[in-house]
């Protein structure tokens, strides 16, 4: 973001007209506006030039705002299409829709678009061009606001504000006097040094600005590194919990793991969590009303346990990680026996809610261990059940009246895969269907399979809630850097630099001085500085006149022609 | 002057983003292409972790203390009944206990995120005989992991008599990987 206005010619620094605040010239002293074209090839250094011309270009304001829309065109497709992170089984969709263009899709990385190198290729060069604006800028800034005003012009008529007075005082006492009041409005001031041993007084006001705009770019690397600590060092992490289950904090336990680059798993916070239970209420109308979890935690192995209950947007915290609830649903709990009653299966087995509204859910169970045969279910659960034309509906999401309906399936040896499955599908391929029609049970009912293959008891239902655990280290710093930034520019908003200059001349009657004052205002875009020069004029030659006054009393034998 | 110093920055910028971007992207790429074979991890000698000490309950419902273990080599193997790969894995975990009984060296699962009717139906079928913790919660599981990284199951460990973890299996355990493991832990330690 290197400032890429043509520079105006090099000021000196006597002239009035120093450039406020950074020097617009280019990190190597070239006019930054010089940066149109590459360096000129041929001599030695032609390389080292060439580096310099590309550093230049890749750290301008340009470049910078082009990597931004860049990045920003590059999310589109990420949200058009399916993403293997968020949504896999979309993607597997989309393959089979459109066999002919999925693939090159994929090879172009769309369904991936965050991992995807040029993505990455983006945002590092984004990273790196405003880490390489933003650094030297801030040197620069730092100078700026260390910097004394320039010395007072020659003639301070030139200005856009100036103004004129006689006084009494011979010329370095005027000065004085006036650089007294300017001091007192808390500008910074320059005096005549060997270079320039006229009577002037140069004044300088609104460093603010510079602190400011300072702090403003610190900030924005704070943002920058903030952003990057969170996707280093910060996970997210998704748990489905079953009513009387708990888990603790570690990989193998969360369903879903992404840890940031430098994550492993022994970075967990170790915290472990049980839910006692979990209860949602609805509004007649079926809308919820509210949910609870009821849960137990501790910090850490052999830490106290305690109470918390967790509501949507109302978060735990724990050992700086936060955990949200963002889902719930029902588990009915099967128990399969054998035909000789020795139990095979007995589990809450999750639902996945197929109908948000009312809960209506499917879910399989599988049940690997049964003989003679293995067994597989594929099943519905309502939490109300209403018949509506002969099939299974849910009411209302509440469970005031659950029914399961399932298919019976059986095998010999075909879930044997060594490959991981979803626990929520059943490759029924292969499988014999135990009974033509669905099997409907309420609670506490048995189903005897036909065939000899045991008995399966839908003995009740418990709830689960699908937890988000998420640690973000960056979150912190980076709210406190944003507000940090929109201070910084608010300040150099608000603070108008502006100079004043004083300079005195013996009068041509002999006695007393004439006093020129100048004023100079940069960025006045609210037109303040005029009133105020006009204050600060008068203020300052009623000064001088007192001051003159006051010097009478003392002297009274030195003469004063143009008395006050 | 200044303006050297500007320039040093710049140059020094230039190169600590260099280097970001260099190992963001070897890190990227290395994220892609996460080896996901099971295969061995065998600690050097003297960089072996110590196992966590743990009482916890087995699936019969039995205390279980793992301090009791020390003084032998003990395989910890961490299944679920749920798990496919750790079903395919069980009959290797059979022989190799059965085949090493008489050297000393003890088996014991810890079956996580599961309920101990499925685990025992399990364990009844394949024929496993060795004890395993209930731990449906991962507790036991989150205690061994400051030690090993357990990140997904199956996992299996080797823990040599003096309780340091000798070396691990990451994924399913295959007769040549796990019988090298048990091999090492009994001879040189």
């Amino acid at each position: 973001m290197t400032d890429v206005r043509a520079s105006q010619s090099a000021s000196t620094e006597t002239d009035a007209a120093a450039p406020f605040g950074i020097s617009e010239t280019g990190p190597d002293g070239t006019a930054a506006g010089a940066t149109a074209g590459p360096p000129a090839a041929g001599a030695g250094a032609a390389g080292g030039g060439w580096l310099r011309w590309g550093w230049r270009q890749l750290t301008s304001m340009r470049t910078a705002l082009i990597l931004l829309f860049l990045l920003a065109l590059g999310s589109v497709p990420g949200s058009i299409l399916p993403q293997e992170g968020a949504d896999p089984g979309g993607v597997q969709q989309y393959f089979a829709a459109h066999p002919a263009l999925a693939p090159w899709l994929n090879h172009l990385g769309l369904f991936n678009v965050f991992a995807a190198p040029w993505f990455a290729a983006v945002y590092l060069l984004l990273f790196t061009s405003l880490v390489g604006c933003v650094v030297p800028r801030t040197f620069r800034l730092a100078g700026s606001a260390r910097t004394p005003p320039p010395r007072a012009p020659r003639y301070l008529q030139r200005l856009p504000h100036s103004a004129s007075y006689p006084s009494a005082l011979p010329p370095d006492a005027a000065a004085g006097a006036a650089a007294a009041v300017l001091s007192g409005h808390r500008f910074r001031l320059r005096r005549p040094d060997a270079a320039d041993p006229g009577s002037w007084v140069s004044a300088e006001k609104g460093y603010l600005r510079e602190a400011g705009n300072l702090l403003f770019h610190l900030a924005l690397l704070g943002v920058l590194v903030s952003i990057a600590l969170g996707g280093l060092f910060g996970y997210k992490a998704d748990k489905l919990l079953v009513e009387g289950q708990g888990f603790a904090d570690t990989t193998a336990a969360l369903d879903e793991f992404h840890p940031g680059r430098l994550v492993s798993g022994s970075d967990l916070a170790p915290f472990s969590i049980t839910l006692n239970s979990f209860s949602a209420s609805y509004q007649t109308s079926g809308e919820p009303a509210a949910f609870h979890a009821y849960i137990t935690y501790t910090a850490s192995p052999g830490a106290s346990a305690h109470s918390y209950d967790l509501q949507v947007n109302h978060p735990l915290s724990v050992d700086s990680a936060k955990v949200y609830l963002i889902g719930h649903g029902y588990a009915p709990v099967f128990r399969v026996t054998t035909a000789q009653g020795q139990v095979v299966y007995d589990e809450a087995t999750p639902f996945i809610p197929a109908n948000t509204g009312t809960l209506l859910s499917d879910g399989v169970v599988k049940v690997s261990s049964a003989t003679p045969s293995q067994l597989g279910f594929e099943g519905v659960f309502v939490p109300t059940a209403v018949s509506v034309g002969g099939t299974l509906e849910s009411a209302f999401p509440a469970a005031d009246n659950p029914a399961v309906s399932l298919i019976g399936y059986s095998c010999d040896l075909c879930m044997n895969s060594s490959v991981s499955q979803s626990v929520y599908q059943l490759d029924t391929t292969g499988m014999r269907q135990v009974t033509a029609a669905p099997h409907l049970l309420f609670p506490g009912q048995t189903w005897t399979l036909p065939g000899g293959e045991g008995t399966l008891t839908f003995v009740g239902y418990k709830q689960w809630v699908s937890l988000a655990i998420t640690y973000d280290p960056g979150q912190v710093p980076a709210l406190v850097c944003g507000i940090l930034a929109l201070g910084g520019l608010l300040l150099s908003f608000l603070v108008r630099r502006r100079r004043m200059f004083v300079r005195a001349v013996p009068a041509a009657s002999g006695t007393g001085s004439v006093v020129t004052i100048g004023g100079l205002a940069r960025t006045d875009a609210s037109g303040g500085f005029k009133d105020e020069f006009a204050s600060l004029s008068a203020e300052l030659a009623a000064a001088d006149a007192a001051a003159a006054a006051s010097r009478q009393e003392r002297e009274p034998n030195n003469q004063s022609e143009t008395g006050a | 002057m200044f303006r050297a110093k500007r320039r040093t920055v710049v140059s020094v910028a230039a190169v600590a983003a260099v280097l970001l971007a260099a190992a963001l992207a070897v890190s990227l790429t290395q994220g892609s292409s996460k080896a996901t074979d099971p295969g061995y991890i065998l600690f050097p000698a003297g960089q072996q972790p110590s196992a966590p000490d743990f009482t916890a309950t087995s699936l019969t419902g039995s205390p279980i203390k793992f301090a009791s273990y020390r003084g032998r080599v003990v395989v910890v193997n961490f299944w679920g009944s749920w798990c496919n790969p750790c079903r395919s894995e069980a009959p290797t975990l059979a022989v190799l206990s059965e085949q090493y009984r008489s050297h000393g060296v003890a088996f014991l699962g810890v079956d996580v995120g599961d309920t101990p009717a499925n685990a025992l139906a399990f364990t009844r079928s394949v024929g496993i005989t060795y004890p395993s913790v209930n731990d449906p919660a991962y507790v036991v599981t989150q205690a061994f992991s400051q030690a090993v990284p357990i990140t997904s199951t199956p996992t299996t460990l080797v823990v040599g008599p003096s309780g340091h973890v000798v070396g691990y299996i990451y994924g399913g355990v295959t007769y040549s990987a796990l019988s090298t493991l048990i091999s090492d832990a009994t001879v040189t330690r």
